[in-house]
């Protein structure tokens, strides 16, 4: 296993001094030669791990006996002390823990450590079988590493099995990738993102997130496919096929493919088992993909068919006033509530002409009866006349 | 709403552009002073770092806590302006 040696002399000038700012180590004069800050760096830093070690030597040995007491003590401290960790490694343990850590410069990687020895502080208890666990560890290490970006030896890895299972994959990649490999913290911004694109490219990553990654992943996967005797068609009337902006072929084979990769890297039987089930695949994967497109008919064919819709910009955001810019947004629950008020208005009145018309109806119905209901008024009206009666009796009875 | 502070309200209204770190929310004169001293000179700085630690609310309020000592009320304030400001304009 390869002990990680952080040789300060190697180190650039702004970086001990970055190193020195995260330290809180006072800076040396700002012409001083890059010597004052590797002896500072050696001192101040160096002393707190070789405290650690409680080792002896301080001066000039302390690399080297840190070198002997990290191979030692490799495994277990790496649990429990996160200064001794690579900044690819302390990601990756933060990861394990659940945390997706940033970039890991100078200023943030006391942050990270901190942060990593906290989660360490409950576990760390817990941990006295220590060999059990680490194994534990050390085999999700190798599945983490396989997982995350731009370590050559997942990628190797991936290679090494579509290797012998294929015989496919073009050594180009190979030297590309052992070209590329770099320390996260130690290359500037610019390059950074280009690294992880070709790392990708060859790394069959596909999380990928540019257009441009996706683009080559999938040609990477065409060739796959383009030399595996599965499709009736030529490699080449394939490869056309998959490249022109048909519909159909185009998100069809990136499933099926997916699909026939996966099941590659899986199991060493490769081109014996293919014909039938790839073909039994395609068909189930078929009214899928056209499912989709009829989704969306709209959108055009991509590569990889991985559509995405534009992303709406922020409202209301500094000089962006929504209902001037953007008239076709997507319409909000309080309009369509709106709108569907209104769509209520205009038959309304249709319907208080129909109540009114279903009312006189019902009223010469009624009225139309006369056997039923005629009773009870003939009675009432008979009580009202003979009152009416008795009354004017009365009054003519009186004066 | 009426939590936020005028500072606040003020920084989060328009671009920063070359305002110092002072103007950040809850960075008051001592803390700015040694924000400056670490090399923190402006608020886009600061901005910087809060972006580099993904917008991480613990993250950067320990790193506040740890290159200025500010303490838990600063640290919120500050963190809740440029979480603001760059929901706005980022």
């Amino acid at each position: 296993m390869p002990v990680f040696v952080e040789d300060p002399a190697q180190f650039s000038k702004p970086r001990l001094k970055s190193e020195l700012i995260a330290h809180n180590v006072t800076l040396p004069a700002v012409e001083s030669k890059k010597q004052v800050y590797v002896e500072l760096y050696l001192k101040h830093i160096v002393q707190k791990s070789a405290a650690d070690f409680s080792s002896d030597e301080e001066d000039d040995d302390v690399v080297e006996v840190q070198d002997s007491q990290d191979f030692e003590e490799e495994k277990d401290p790496k649990m429990l002390d996160p200064s001794v960790l690579t900044d690819d490694e302390l990601k990756t343990t933060l990861l394990k823990y659940g945390v997706e850590a940033g970039p890991i410069v100078a200023t943030t990687r006391s942050i990270y450590e901190r942060k990593l020895q906290r989660l360490l502080k409950p576990a760390q208890p817990w941990q006295n079988g220590g060999t059990g666990d680490a194994d534990q560890y050390s085999d999700s290490e190798g599945d983490e590493e396989s997982v995350s970006q731009g370590s050559p030896e997942t990628v190797s890895l991936m290679e090494e099995n579509l290797h012998v299972d294929m015989r496919m994959v073009p050594h180009s990649w190979n030297n590309k990738n052992t070209e590329y490999h770099y320390h996260q913290c130690f290359m500037p911004l610019s390059r950074m993102v280009l690294p992880q694109s070709v790392s990708l490219r060859g790394g069959c990553d596909v999380d990928s997130s540019l257009s441009s990654k996706s683009f080559s992943i999938t040609q990477m996967v065409e060739e796959f496919e383009s030399r595996i005797p599965l499709s009736s068609s030529g490699p080449e009337i394939k490869r056309g096929n998959n490249r022109s902006s048909n519909q159909g072929p185009c998100p069809r084979p990136y499933w099926q493919e997916a699909a026939t990769v996966d099941k590659y890297t899986m199991t060493n039987r490769s081109l014996f088992i293919t014909p039938k089930t790839s073909l039994f695949k395609r068909q189930i994967k078929e009214p899928v993909t056209d499912v989709l497109m009829e989704m969306f008919p709209e959108t055009e064919p991509t590569p990889t068919g991985i559509a995405a819709t534009r992303r709406r910009p922020i409202k209301g955001a500094a000089g962006r006033p929504v209902q001037f810019k953007y008239p076709d947004l997507p319409a909000s629950p309080m309009t369509l509530q709106r709108w569907a008020v209104e769509h209520r208005l205009v038959p309304l009145w249709v319907q208080i002409l129909v109540f009114f018309i279903v009312a006189c109806l019902l009223y010469l119905i009624y009225a139309a009866m006369e056997d039923s209901l005629a009773n009870p008024f003939v009675t009432l009206l008979d009580n009202l006349s003979m009152e009416t009666e008795t009354e004017g009796l009365s009054l003519q009875a009186e004066p | 709403m009426s939590s936020t502070s005028q500072k606040h309200k003020e920084f989060v209204a328009e671009p920063m552009g070359e305002k110092p770190v002072n103007a950040l929310a809850g960075i008051g004169e001592v803390l700015g002073r040694r924000l400056e001293e670490k090399g923190f000179d402006k608020a886009y700085v600061v901005l910087g770092q809060f972006l580099v630690l993904k917008k991480d609310e613990e993250l950067f309020r320990d790193w506040l806590k740890d290159s200025c000592g500010a303490n838990v009320k600063q640290q919120g304030d500050c963190y809740g302006c440029l979480r603001e400001w760059c929901d706005s304009f980022l």
